[in-house]
Parts: structure tokens; sequence; C-alpha cells
């Protein structure tokens, strides 16, 4: 949006289909002509229903039982030993490292859509960037689970932290096993961060519409006193845009790294340089398919078919399309590279996937993974919800059994025939496959009753501005005792713009402008300077990359000297990975806690909360406030001024008389 | 709005919530500073073991026995050059003397009475390694490790107590730089024994003659 935006009428025609392309003018993302207030009421209203519907607690029972399940499982795991597992000599991996791996995959699509599609300025992610990082963070709290309990040891595992201790021992980050635990652990924080930060106006949204207390104080805790203000809203979205610019190489970085598990060993079918983009991928087209799986019954129950549009769909299903057709490709070059090679191993490691014992998971897998992507060529069947539907379910379960093949089939038969053995997984590595998926569902369901399933904020600033107020002049309240500063309540962004503009020309200094969502044109109208938030990400970034080579120097090369598979003690390309994922968390949390500190947020009392007409500030109004510090501030003049500027209202903040100033 | 109920007007959080908030930032920061003290003094074993002295069976000396009266290590702890473990003494041991010296004493009881019956003296063990570690003490005492060096000044002792940490960190502080604490092997029971000058030159000469060279090894302990 620019500061000249022509006003568009919407368009309420009853036609739903915007996934016809006219060059004549942008696709609808919003249908059913929503405004500010009507998508506030949609999403809100999801998380305040009073009455928790029956298919909710039947499924929040059915999935709570799985996670009890789960913890059963991990518990008669640990307490009996791994041998409970179809774990043995030669297969080592299994279920642990085949769901781990499914499961990080499964999480990539969150933050690709809220990152990667950010800075490529695909306005159809807003609605459902909440929606697939929400699942990315579940996802990637199931993949953790794996590796954890595949320690065997759970009580030593925090082991793999660089942490001093008594043994004068430090982790060997030679090991991809390591980087693993630094990529995963930063995905996992820098996700959590992105999706927080995304929610705390739509947080501030429920705590300004709640009406129980303790609704009102939680929603209250966790939006940190957020007040839509202009000035906030400038820093957070440069943290926002360098959030998603820093997680854009993350999310490519996690898969990659979690293929070097397998590409850094010797085994045939592992050890190949395709495998970082190959896994990648794959794990962006089994992310965009569990997105698809679980917003087609959401936008059902949720009647979000507003918001989560036919083009939303169409556009996802392209997505797996491209993927699909890009993982096909990876497996036919992987064939051909084995062959190519003249490597006697890789050739049989191929022919074994696909003749072998188990040919059955290599077909399934290139039937689910190749062939029905392939559908999503006809528009007909991308139009279709339940053909989507059930095409995302066979992309996941072919996802899973890609995994399945990589870890199986390579371990079972490597280099020495004698060593060879078959796996089969016992009735324990399936329950705990199962419990996962409990306590997926079990977390989404909990997302999806309490917190605001879709980006309000975002979706309000893609929507076309509504015309501008007639010119108007409101009643002044008289002026109270222990008058705090005076705020003006606008309906529109551009009467709001000119008043933010025409405040500044007055000669006032502690102004703010406050709006549901980042109002574009209000930085120059105000005299905003742009944010220096992002030399503090610089230098955030510089400390994490100076502390990563740091760490790995010291501890691998100058306090635990340890030769591994002689490797050099100490290695730049090794320490790449590690120092990389240090970068981006600490330039992560450069841009989320230094955008805190500049706004001085967490800040939960402030004069503009005394009105009772902002709490619409984070649904569908448009304040200016003027602080009773401004040295230009004087109650008489600044009221009548305000109200000259064509408000709604005008109103003087104050506390109550007695409590005074 | 809608018909729904209002919320009670005001704001939620009273003005002193913010200062609040800001102490409870500097708590947790503060908590957060204990733990970590906490994890690294109170958790480490140079405060949870070293200091260790158990109640034996039978009041001892070490003082008495090794220092006063100046018997070896050996006298007792035999085995200590031949074999992993420094033997705990049998009762037999100790009635090599006390056979005709203090016969009456109280103190002795125990042993008399583990003499007459059989039944072995319940010591209590003070220095005591993890099961996954694998120590040897004729490797160490014969290539040069004084008995002091792991046990304190034993002679000193009127009740034996953990003198040193015994943690892998320790072990390895000596298994990648040993030359400080090496000795003639002549010396190695001897309490008091001094380097004539420097200690690392000493240890050096020793370490040459000796071809002490340990390794590091997960294996070498971890068997």
């Amino acid at each position: 949006m620019t500061a000249s935006v022509v006003p568009v009428s919407r368009d309420t025609s009853p036609s739903r289909d915007n996934t016809v392309e006219d060059p004549a003018r942008r696709a609808d993302l919003v249908l059913d002509g929503h405004d500010y207030a009507s998508v506030t009421d949609a999403i809100c209203g999801i998380a305040e229903r009073k009455e928790t519907p029956t298919a909710w607690k039947i499924a929040f029972l059915a999935s709570g039982g799985l996670v009890t399940l789960l913890l059963l499982m991990i518990g008669y795991l640990v307490f009996t030993g791994l041998g409970v597992w179809g774990i043995n000599r030669p297969v080592g991996w299994g279920f642990a490292i085949i769901n781990f791996v499914f499961w990080v995959g499964i999480g990539h699509a969150g933050t690709l859509i809220s990152a990667i599609l950010f800075l490529f300025r695909q306005k159809w992610r807003t609605s459902i960037n909440r929606f697939a990082e929400a699942m990315t963070i579940f996802a990637v709290m199931c993949a953790g689970i794996f590796p954890a309990i595949h320690v065997g040891r759970v009580w030593m595992l925090y082991w793999v932290f660089p942490l001093p201790n008594q043994m004068g021992m430090w982790p060997n980050f030679r090991s991809p096993l390591v980087w693993d635990v630094f990529a995963v652990g930063t995905y996992a924080t820098v996700s959590l961060l992105f999706w927080y930060m995304g929610m705390i106006p739509d947080l501030a949204s429920l705590r300004d519409r709640a009406t129980t207390k303790v609704k009102r104080i939680a929603y209250g805790l966790f939006s940190l006193g957020w007040r839509g203000s202009h000035r906030h809203w400038h820093r957070y979205e440069v943290a926002y845009l360098l959030l998603a610019a820093l997680a854009t190489p993350l999310v490519l970085s996690v898969h990659s790294v979690v293929s070097f598990d397998f590409a850094v060993s010797q085994i045939p079918g592992w050890h190949t340089t395709i495998f970082p983009p190959y896994f990648v991928v794959g794990a962006i087209f089994s992310g965009f398919a569990m997105v698809l799986m679980l917003i087609i019954p959401a936008r059902k129950w949720f009647s979000l078919e507003s918001f989560v549009t036919a083009r939303h769909l169409d556009n996802i299903a392209r997505i797996i399309l491209v993927t699909g057709s890009i993982v096909g490709f990876a497996y036919s070059i992987e064939l051909f590279m084995a062959w190519y090679s003249g490597n006697a191993y890789e050739r049989f490691a191929f022919l074994n996937r696909a003749l072998g014992p188990y040919s059955w998971a290599y077909w399934s897998m290139v039937f689910c993974n190749v062939f029905v992507p392939q559908f999503l060529w006809s528009r007909r069947i991308r139009k279709n919800v339940k053909a989507l539907f059930v095409i995302a379910i066979l992309v996941n379960i072919g996802m899973w059994f890609e995994r399945f093949v990589i870890v199986t089939t390579s371990l079972s038969r490597d280099f020495l025939p004698s060593s060879w053995g078959h796996y089969t997984p016992t009735w324990v590595d399936w329950l705990t496959f199962l419990g996962t998926f409990g306590l997926f569902f079990h977390l989404f369901l909990l997302f999806v009753r309490w917190l605001p399933m879709m980006a309000m904020a975002e979706v309000k600033a893609i929507l076309p501005e509504p015309e501008p107020a007639p010119a108007a002049r409101p009643e002044v309240p008289p002026v109270p005792a222990g008058c705090l500063g005076a705020v003006a309540e606008f309906a529109d962004p551009e009467t709001f713009r000119i008043a933010c503009g025409r405040v500044r020309e007055e000669g006032y200094r502690d102004f703010d402008a406050y709006s549901p969502f980042p109002v574009h044109g209000l930085d120059r109208a105000m005299g905003i300077r742009r944010s220096r938030l992002p030399l503090l990400v610089f230098g955030g970034g510089l400390s994490g990359a100076a502390l990563g080579l740091a760490l790995q120097w010291f501890t691998n090369a100058v306090d635990y000297p340890f030769i591994i598979s002689g490797k050099p003690l100490f290695g730049l390309p090794a320490a790449i990975p590690v120092s990389f994922e240090l970068t981006i968390l600490f330039a992560a949390f450069g841009a989320f806690f230094g955008m805190l500190a500049a706004n001085r947020l967490p800040r939960f009392w402030h004069p503009s909360f005394l009105s009772e007409r902002f709490r619409r500030v984070t649904k569908d109004r448009f304040f200016v406030g003027i602080d009773a510090a401004d040295p230009r501030f004087s109650a008489e003049r600044t009221g009548p001024f305000l109200a000259s500027l064509s408000p709604l209202s005008v109103e003087y903040l104050a506390e109550h008389p007695a409590e005074g100033r | 709005m809608n018909d729904a109920p209002q919320a009670p007007p005001g704001p939620i959080f009273p003005r002193w919530f913010d200062r609040f908030v800001k102490l409870l930032g500097l708590l947790l920061a503060g908590g957060v500073v204990f733990a970590v003290f906490m994890l690294a003094y109170a958790g480490s074993p140079s405060t949870l073991n070293v200091g260790y002295q158990p109640d034996q069976p039978v009041a001892y000396s070490h003082r008495l026995h090794a220092g006063e009266l100046g018997i070896d290590c050996r006298y007792c702890h035999d085995g200590v050059e031949s074999s992993s473990h420094a033997a705990v003494p049998p009762t037999a041991t100790c009635m090599n003397c006390h056979a005709t010296v203090r016969t009456t004493s109280e103190k002795l009881a125990p042993v008399f009475s583990s003499h007459r019956t059989g039944l072995p003296i319940r010591w209590v063990r003070v220095h005591d390694l993890p099961d996954y570690a694998y120590f040897s003490h004729e490797a160490h005492v014969r290539r040069g490790v004084g008995c002091v060096s792991c046990h304190g000044r034993v002679d000193r002792m009127e009740v034996v107590y953990q003198h040193e940490p015994l943690s892998m960190g320790w072990c390895l502080d000596c298994h990648r730089d040993p030359a400080p604490w090496l000795r003639p092997p002549e010396a190695v029971t001897k309490m008091d024994w001094m380097p004539d000058g420097d200690a690392r030159e000493t240890g050096e000469r020793i370490r040459r003659e000796l071809g002490v060279d340990p390794s590091t090894d997960c294996s070498t302990c971890h068997r």
C-alpha cells in the first residue's frame, strides 16, 4: 500500500472463484466483503466461543489418549532399554530416525510460508502463515522427541550441549549429529520467536475483547501490553522483515544439516552430494502437504472459506506439484548417479532399494511422491477440495516411506554381505510413532481453541482501504482533573494518515498514532527515522558467528583435543554449520529482543488504556494520541485541535480523580 | 459491538504492575546467576566428594601408624605394585603386631573379635571410582605416581577422607601433562617426598626414563 491509495469498492459478487487470472486487477485474497471489524470478529470469534464444541472435546480426548500412549511407550523404553525397539545391528537407526526426519520435514512448511513467501511478497500467505507456523512448532516438538529417546540413556542427553563439566569433555563438533542439535534447536527457537512475534498484535485483539478476568489477564500478559503504536509497528515491521530474512537461509539449512547425518557417512546410498537439496525440497513438499491436510478440514469446521480461498489451496497445490516433481527428478538422478559412478556398492544399494526385500516401500514411495502429485496438473483437481485432501494424505505417507527407504535399505545391506540384516519395527515402535501424532494434534487443538488462528493484523493490511470518512467535528468533552493526554479516534486509514501529519505540523512531538495494523505512509508523516534495529541484528549475527567459531576451536582443538577418524582438530568446513546456526540464532535474538527493548515492551500500563474506546485499536479503529508531557500540550487547545481533524470522537485521558497524577 | 457481556472498564493491569514486572525480571536474572553458581560450584565433585570421611568400624588412625610409627603403605596395602587393586588388609595383617601389642585395648575389640570368628571387618570404602572407570594402581605406582598425589597426606589423617575430586577432568589433567606429578618409583610411598629443584624438570627426566606416555583414549579407562 502507498500513501495515496485509491479506494476500491469491494467486490461482493457471489462468485467465489478467485483462481481465474485477470490481468486487469489483482485477485481478491479475502472474499465476502470482509472489513477490519468482521475479520476480527470472525477470527477472534473462534477462540472466544463460550461452549467448547463437542467434536473438539472428542478429538481432544482422543489425541490426549495418544499422548498418554506416547508417554507410556517412552517410559517403557527408558525403564527397559532400547531392546524394546526393532533396532539392532546392522540397522541401528530404525523408526526413531525415520520419524525424526519425517517430523522435521513437516515442520519446514511453516517457516517457509512465513519467511520465504513474505520476502517474495506473496500476500496469500497471510491467512495461512499462523496456522503453518503453529504446525511447524508442534512438528519440531514431535521430531525432537525421537533423537532424545534414541540416545538410550535419556538422562545423559545434556551431554550434547557444550556445557563445562567435571569430565573435562566437550561435544565432538566435527560430527553431523552435533550440528543437528544446533540446527534443530535454532530452528525451533527462531520459529517460536517468529510465531510469537507475529501473534502479539492478535493476542492484543483477544485481550481487548476478552470479557472474563482470566482471559483478560492471560491474553494481557502474553500480548506484552501491545497498543498498536505506530512507533512500535515501525520497529516491529523492521524486526519481522529481518527475522524473515534470517529464517529463510535457516529453513534451507536445517534439512541440509539433517541430510548431513546421512551424507557425511560412507554408507552406500547415503554418501551423495545430492542429499541436501533433495532433503530440503522433500521437506517443503511434505510440509505443504501437511498444511493442506490440516487446513482443509479447519476451513470447513471454522467457516474460514472467505480467508482460505480456492486460490490459496490452488497455490499450495502448485507448490506441491513443483516440489513433488523435483523430488521425482532427485529420485531419478540418484539412480543415474549410482549407475554413472561405476561404484559397485552404490549400484547395488539402488538395485536393492528397487528390487530388494524393501521394494514394496520403495514403490509405495514412488507412487505417492512422484505419480500422485502429477494429478495436480489438472485445474479441476486443484479446485476439488476432497481430491486435494486425499493427495495431501498420500504425499505424507509417501514422504514417510522415503525416510523409511533411505534409513532401512542402506543400513540393512551395506558393503559386507556377512553383516546384512533385516529390520522389523516392534509394536513399541509403531505405538510411539502413533503417539507423536496424538501429541501433534493435541497441541494443534489447543492452538485452534485458544489462540488467534490467523494473522488478523496482516490480513487487515491486505484488505482494500475503506472510503475516507466525510468531514466531521465531534464534541470535545470537558477537561478532567489530572489529564494525561488526549486521543482522537478515526475509522479509516486515510483520514488518520492526514491527521498524523497535521499533528506534527502543529509542532507536537510527544504524540503517537495507534492502529490495528501497520498503516504505511505514516513514517514520514510522523517524522519517524529509520530504525537502527538492523545494526543490532548485524551485531547479534557477528557475535553468534564469532562465538560459534571460538567455541568449536577452543573446545575441540585446545581444551579437549581428540582425534576422531583422522579429522583435523579444527577445520573451517566442519565448523560452518554450527557457526551458521549460532549466527542466525543470535541475530534473531537481536531482532526479537531488540524490537521489544526499543519499543519499551512489555509495558502493561499506558494512559491510552484508560480510554474505553481505545480497546478498538486492535480491531478496526485508528487513534492519534497526544501526551500531556508534550510542551505544546494544553488541554484547552489540544482537544479542539484534534476535533478539527475529522475524527469520530475526541477523549481526554485521566485516571480516577481520587488517584490523581 | 455485540450484546456479549462487557469487560469491566479501565486498564487490565494497575500502574504498579510494570515496576513489579521489572523486579520480576531482575529476580529471574538473579535466579539464572544463582543456578549457574549452584551447578558450577555446589554440583562439582570438589564440593560434593572431597572431604568424604565415613565412620569406620575400627577407630584406626593412619596418623599414628603411617605417620608416627612410619609403617610403609605397602605393609598393609600390599599388591599395589603388582595388581590393579591396593588391598585392604585382612585382620591377620593387624594381628601381626596386635597379637602382642595392646592386647587389652577396648578400641581393638572389633579386630580381636574378627580374628576369633573369622568374619572380616567391614571397612567402609572411601575412594570409590565409578564401575565404568577402569583404574590400575600398579600402572600408576610403578611409573612414579606417588600415593600422596591422589590420596593426600594420609600420614596426617586421624580418619581417612577423600582429598581429591577423583573426577574425570581431574584424571585427564594429569594424563595430558603428567610431568609435574612424577617422582622416582622408589619414593612413591614417601608422603613427604619433595623434588630437588623444579618438579617439572625432575618429572620430565623420570618420564623419559620410565617411558611414561599416558593415553587419553576413551578405551584407556572405559574398557
